[in-house]
């Protein structure tokens, strides 16, 4: 990395703010350590950080909380890591409209907690909420258990200030929550991860918070009986927020008991008239389906049970070695896990799944007892792949040890449709400079 | 420069060779038409739809194009049923337009010597003219009864007829006996209380090939304390003209017919065939350009009645037998879209014990009569009708209820080229039917 | 241009064309091709040299790669009943109908998704899986007739949006002809797509990325119960804060619907619903979901309501009752069809707390204009419809209603608003887009343009204002067709 850079960076967001060296230990990514770790405090600021970097063609990883920092293909070279953690107020709240606006490096618990207090809430709910800013979860379209009813942020995007890979400053979407004017800029960059632009500031749809808000754990005997249940439960009228299934081990690690059978995770929010009924409802409808208990929590249990199962990815399977996001038809999740759970075993390993039912989204964790051993940890990850895939779906590793990632690849072959994206890629950064290299199809 | 915008419209209302085509202004081209119309539907092409055709007429009328082949094809295959006004949000009369268009249409291409000899032979003599249309039942008859019919059909004869002529014969109506085609008494007195003295049209084909609908109409309104006048004066209303664009003959005719009524003395004027009853509903607009007819016209039209219409002001009077039947109904276009009646025939056959009535899908879809349409666009009724005798098989009722001559042929023409056992009843067959099981 | 193919390519191109599709499926007479001139705007027209109606994908590609071949513009259309002139073919061409293509190809109940062609009525796709108790969420008021790939062009809405958001969030992924004529799938069956959400980003896009040729939805299940309640309000501003009292008290209805008062008195004078005459505002609620606590729910709306007071509050007791509450809002348009021989929809969008403010600025500019105007408002969204009402045959006035639209999409943007809530830019917004968006911002979606349609072929001369740099990005310099009429300025 060019000194004159280092010296126009501390001109830029002054000297403080620029960390290089050890002091950049913090932002490792897959080994490599950066260049330099730049914070800016404006969007004035990052605008004219990624002008530098575009001049002296160093390339750029925007940086949040971190906290989906290691999804990706290892990075060829890392050279600037922008991060955007002194971009954290909160912009605009306008309670009538349901809409507030906010710098991307805010964290969620912040922003939350701001919205709170008139009442409101941004309905995603992804892990790590302390950690993970606005701007994260949108680059890496983050979700949680309540996007079952809520959606992702796909749903809850209505608005988009990003600086481009020129740092030019450039607006898509608006302030209000129907808008047709013009390309849907937002929904680009949800999922992006960062590398067609630096989102700035973000626009989103609110909700009221509802009245009451509990979790009824359901546990089974086994995990297909769980399984029927949620179908059952997702052709029913009930509303529940959220319908997580948990097979044994993840109940397990999770604090649960033992690892046997498994559970469902239902969220069921509203007015207090409906929701002592759907949660007794819930109760009389999984009976016969072989319902072997069930808990109704509520304050402060309920938060920490969901702060648990959010936290299944992120170490909370003793010897985590790799995780997996499966994206496949609902219908299909309780078989996929059955069968994953199984490849595991075979090969001597141990895996926790959860999925988000009715979506069909599966968190699949991997534990190595004792030693990892790369081979074995590659074989399981890619007959995890092969798996979901011969199921129609598709497979994303979300964190794995350096040498696993350099056997099995992070994403699945995207086919034709890589060229649309690499001529999007082409025309947004044609230099390659954001994010390079990490994501699908070597983008 | 590939674009335009709208120039200001003259001041004078716009016209098609004399007939008023003012309402293509109300069109504002919002489509929501299209998927109503049966003939877009089948064909996807904005021309077969109402709002491409309200489109065409206004070109037409505005001297933007001329009245091209592929325009006139567009124009005829319109089945005039009016879905299309029954959902227009803006009321553009578009049964108006379009018979405004087949007139400019006949009046542009008679067509050849044996096109207009037929017209001729069925507007001008036939159908005006009771005798002459019974003398032509009786041949009819007689090919039929004596077995030349089943002859011609069993031999192929018929394909040696050209085109036209050998797709229509399947559509003749079996006729049924002499004694079943003598005209209605003029009078028949009210059973019981006497509530009214109504009027009722006989029709043409009507009463030649459904007398037996036209008794059971006298029947059941004499029940109801009517007492029926069936003026001998009355001819052909007019209606197929009309539609067939042969205006000055469907003038004649309306006046024609508004004497003889005049003449009967009575309060309201009963029609038991869609296409007459929204016809003479409609002679208002008719004769407006009449300033001697102009109000006796609207004061006739308003005297008119549906049967169904008619009979639903009130509870039927009873009493009721059963008719242990299930039944479905299908809606004839000019009752619903035309007059839009469609609640009060359900709601006379909700009143006989015994009759299961099931919904019908697409009940007020054209079943592709459509006035002479089968006869001119084979194709296209061909299609209409397996869709509507699909969907009559669906609902596997024993019998088809519905009111109107042209209908109850191409259904049960449909019904009988597929093998399919559902009879098809006039309603006024079916409220006879219940009065007669009650002794 | 439409008119500059010579004869003889003409009739080349058009055998051509019907051997790849067939004789019935070519239209090429100018006679023929006059009603597709304009979609549901009529201030526009624009005529095609050929309009085709392909039955599959490979079909729809052998079309798009023949334009290519030939560079000639094409563009696809569905039902027309558009409002923003974006199926016009601008510049001659080729206008691919979807008409003919138009079943529901699959549905899967377990995993509620359909798959279904373009040309499918967007209400129709609600019919077929209505037996098993689901429905297609999006329902823009031209459902009757508009079609599912209308939607996806213009990411249409309608009066649910507020809770169930647009045509977006219920698409998972579209097999599209790119403007090249290759086939490609975007996003899938489920529910997340690695990559870039090319799905989402086709959306929305107006007919300039591609044509889909297969739709998958999510469908929904039928909600329980809904109860639908009507509120009358003396003030605008009471109805506004009524809206935002409701969503105060934890609510989030299906649905919020708005009509004003010359909306009310058209209503009345062409229907007779029964709202009074002299009221400033109706609001419309409708509450959706459970049936268990359904009325503790419309309970706290009408108080809401009440509290912000409310002259009248009604809720619904049976679904005739909930018809009638709701035939005031839906024969508007019917009704201003009967009390004026013409009137224009604009479609813009404003933060919901600013419609007291905006609503006067729309009375105050139609005034100013010596037009009548009528207001139909998505409460639950910040949607609203001006329905400027005019006679297009005195002269002048179809000049300055569309004046009175410019001004009244300025005001919306001037508030924090965008200048198309459901009706899209097409022809119509284009040269309004500055007013919400910098030169960088269109530069930006210059370059996504240029990601999907380099050579300008599909659907050319939407959505970006006409530009005086000729070919940069690929679009052409040319006059705003009310520019060259006199009845636009730029601003």
């Amino acid at each position: 990395m060019p000194a004159p850079l280092v010296d126009t960076l501390r001109g830029i967001v002054g000297a403080p703010h620029v960390l290089t060296g050890a002091d950049g230990a913090p932002y490792i990514v897959d080994g490599r350590t950066p260049d330099a770790v730049v914070l800016p405090g404006t969007k004035e600021e990052v605008a004219a950080v990624l002008g530098a970097a575009a001049e002296s063609s160093v390339p750029v990883l925007a940086w949040g909380g971190g906290t989906s920092m290691s999804v990706g293909a290892p990075p060829p070279r890392l050279g600037v890591v922008l991060v955007l953690r002194r971009l954290n107020k909160l912009l605009e709240h306008e309670p009538g409209d349901l809409t507030a606006t906010a710098e991307a490096g805010i964290t969620m618990a912040a922003l939350q907690g701001e919205l709170g207090k008139r009442g409101q809430w941004l309905s995603l709910d992804p892990a790590q909420a302390e950690k993970a800013t606005l701007g994260g979860v949108l680059s890496s379209n983050a979700a949680g258990p309540r996007r079952h009813l809520y959606g992702t942020c796909r749903d809850q995007l209505i608005g988009l200030t990003v600086i481009t890979a020129a740092g030019a400053t450039v607006k898509g979407g608006g302030k209000v929550v129907k808008n047709v004017a013009g390309y849907d800029l937002p929904k680009l960059f949800v999922g992006a991860f960062g590398t067609l632009g630096v989102i700035v500031e973000a626009t989103v749809k609110l909700r009221p918070l509802p009245d009451q808000d509990r979790l009824v754990i359901a546990r089974f005997g086994s995990l297909k009986e769980a399984g029927v249940a949620a179908r059952t439960l997702m052709a029913s009228d009930l509303l529940p927020s959220a319908i997580d299934l948990l097979d044994g081990e993840a109940l397990h690690a999770l604090g649960h008991g033992d690892s046997q059978g498994a559970a469902l995770l239902m969220g069921v929010d509203g007015i207090p008239e409906q929701v002592d009924w759907q949660c007794a409802e819930v109760e009389r409808f999984l009976r016969p389906q072989g319902l072997a208990e069930v808990r109704v929590l509520d304050g402060a249990e309920r938060d920490g049970a969901w702060r648990a199962r959010s936290g299944l990815g992120h170490g909370a399977v003793p010897d985590t070695a790799a995780v997996m996001r499966w994206t496949v038809l609902p219908a299909q999740v309780a078989e996929v896990m059955e069968q994953g759970a199984a490849v595991a075993q075979r090969a001597g390993l141990h895996a926790a799944l959860a999925a988000h039912a009715g979506v069909g989204v599966v968190e699949a964790v991997l534990a190595a007892g004792g030693r990892t051993n790369a081979a074995a940890l590659a074989g399981v990850l890619a007959e995890w792949r092969a798996l979901v895939r011969a199921a129609g779906g598709q497979a994303l590793i979300e964190s794995a040890p350096l040498a696993a990632k350099e056997q099995v690849p992070v994403w699945d072959d995207p086919g034709p449709s890589l060229r649309v994206m690499q001529r999007i890629k082409s025309q947004l950064d044609p230099n390659g400079l954001l994010n390079p290299g990490r994501f699908v199809g070597g983008i | 420069m590939a674009h335009e915008t709208l120039t200001a419209r003259p001041a004078a209302p716009l016209t098609l060779h004399g007939h008023d085509v003012e309402g293509v202004h109300r069109c504002v081209h919002c489509g929501l038409c299209l998927p109503y119309c049966p003939t877009f539907s089948l064909l996807g092409t904005e021309m077969d739809s109402p709002r491409g055709r309200i489109f065409l007429v206004k070109s037409l009328a505005e001297g933007r194009i001329a009245l091209g082949d592929a325009t006139v094809s567009h124009l005829d295959l319109c089945l005039g049923c009016r879905a299309c006004e029954t959902v227009c949000p803006s009321g553009v009369p578009y049964g108006q337009l379009i018979e405004a268009a087949r007139a400019e249409v006949e009046r542009q291409r008679p067509g050849g010597p044996l096109r207009r000899l037929f017209r001729w032979m069925n507007f001008a003599l036939l159908l005006p003219h009771p005798k002459l249309l019974g003398l032509a039942a009786a041949g009819l008859r007689f090919y039929q009864a004596s077995g030349l019919q089943r002859l011609a059909r069993a031999t192929g004869l018929l394909k040696l007829l050209p085109a036209p002529l050998a797709d229509w014969e399947p559509l003749l109506p079996t006729l049924p006996p002499p004694a079943e085609r003598m005209p209605l008494p003029e009078l028949t007195h009210a059973e019981g209380e006497r509530r009214a003295r109504v009027g009722m049209l006989t029709g043409c084909i009507q009463q030649v090939a459904f007398g037996s609908q036209n008794r059971a109409t006298t029947r059941v309104l004499a029940k109801n304390g009517c007492e029926v006048v069936a003026p001998r004066a009355q001819t052909c209303c007019g209606a197929l003209h009309a539609h067939a664009g042969e205006h000055d003959l469907a003038v004649g005719l309306a006046k024609r017919t508004i004497e003889a009524f005049e003449a009967a003395k009575v309060g309201v004027v009963i029609v038991n065939t869609s296409g007459c009853g929204a016809h003479m509903k409609a002679y208002g607009t008719l004769l407006s350009g009449d300033p001697a007819w102009r109000e006796r016209a609207a004061a006739f039209a308003s005297t008119v009645r549906d049967l169904a219409e008619f009979l639903a002001t009130e509870p039927l009077r009873g009493p009721l037998g059963p008719v242990n039947r299930t039944v479905t109904y299908h809606d004839p276009c000019h009752i619903v879209h035309g007059q839009k009646i469609s609640r009060q025939p359900r709601a006379l056959l909700a009143q006989i014990p015994g009759l299961k009535l099931v919904p019908l899908r697409e009940a007020d879809w054209c079943c592709g009569s459509a006035g002479t349409y089968n006869l001119t666009q084979p194709e296209m009724a061909h299609r209409l009708q397996e869709r509507k005798v699909g969907h009559i098989r669906e609902t596997g009722a024993e019998a088809v209820v519905t009111a109107n001559p042209g209908c109850i042929i191409q259904i049960a023409q449909g019904l009988e080229a597929v093998g399919a056992k559902v009879k098809v009843l006039h309603i006024a067959e079916v409220l006879d039917e219940a009065y007669r099981n009650a002794k | 241009m439409a008119g500059e193919l010579d004869p003889a390519r003409k009739t080349t191109l058009r055998r051509e064309l019907e051997g790849l599709l067939g004789k019935g499926a070519v239209l090429s007479e100018p006679d023929e091709l006059l009603v597709y001139e304009s979609d549901g705007l009529t201030l526009f027209r624009a005529l095609a040299d050929f309009v085709v109606f392909p039955t599959s994908a490979s079909e729809v590609s052998a079309v798009v790669k023949l334009a290519n071949r030939e560079s000639l513009p094409f563009v696809a259309r569905g039902a027309g009943t558009g409002l923003s002139g974006g199926c016009l073919p601008a510049e001659g061409g080729v206008v691919i109908s979807l008409m003919r293509m138009n079943r529901v190809l699959e549905v899967d109940y377990d995993n509620q998704i359909a798959v279904v062609e373009p040309g499918l009525v967007n209400l129709h796709l609600s019919w077929a899986v209505g037996p098993k108790g689901f429905y297609y969420a999006p329902d823009p008021s031209s459902q009757q007739a508009c079609t599912v790939g209308g939607n996806i062009a213009n990411n249409s809405g309608g009066p649910h949006t507020l809770k169930y958001g647009v045509t977006v969030n219920h698409v998972l992924g579209l097999e599209v002809v790119l403007p090249d004529g290759e086939i490609m799938w975007l996003g899938g069956r489920t529910r997340e797509s690695q990559g870039y959400d090319m799905a989402g980003l086709f959306v929305g896009s107006e007919g300039t990325f591609g044509i889909a040729t297969k739709i998958i939805v999510r469908i929904l299940k039928q909600p329980q119960a809904v109860k639908t309640v009507l509120a009358v309000f003396d003030r605008i501003e009471q109805a506004s804060e009524a809206v935002s009292a409701v969503i105060a008290r934890g609510l989030i209805p299906a649905a919020m619907e708005m009509i004003d008062q010359t909306t009310i008195v058209a209503v009345e004078d062409a229907f007779g619903c029964g709202f009074p005459r002299d009221a400033a505002a109706a609001l419309l609620i409708e509450l959706d979901g459970l049936q268990h606590g359904m009325e503790a729910q419309a309970e706290r709306v009408m108080a809401a309501c009440r509290d912000c007071g409310a002259r009248e509050v009604r809720a619904a007791r049976d679904e005739a009752e909930r018809q009638l509450l709701w035939k005031g809002r839906k024969s508007a348009f019917g009704a201003y069809g009967r009390i004026s021989p013409a009137y224009m929809v604009m479609d813009g969008v404003i933060p919901r707390t600013r419609l007291p403010q905006v609503l006067t600025r729309v009375n105050e500019i139609a005034a100013a204009h010596g037009l009548r105007v009528g207001n139909v408002f998505h409460a639950g969204d910040g949607n609203l419809h001006p329905n400027i009402l005019y006679d297009p045959r005195i002269p002048g006035e179809e000049a300055r209603v569309v004046a009175a639209g410019g001004e009244i999409l300025k005001v919306c943007a001037e508030v924090g608003g965008s200048i198309s809530g459901e009706h899209g830019i097409g022809l119509e917004k284009m040269d309004y887009m500055p007013l919400i968006f910098s030169e960088a911002d269109l530069a930006f979606m210059r370059q996504l343009y240029q990601a999907f349609n380099p050579r300008g072929l599909c659907n050319p001369g939407k959505i970006f204002p006409s530009r005086k740099a000729c070919g940069e990005g690929g679009i052409a310099y040319r006059p705003h067709p009310l520019e060259e009429k006199g009845l636009a300025q730029r601003f």
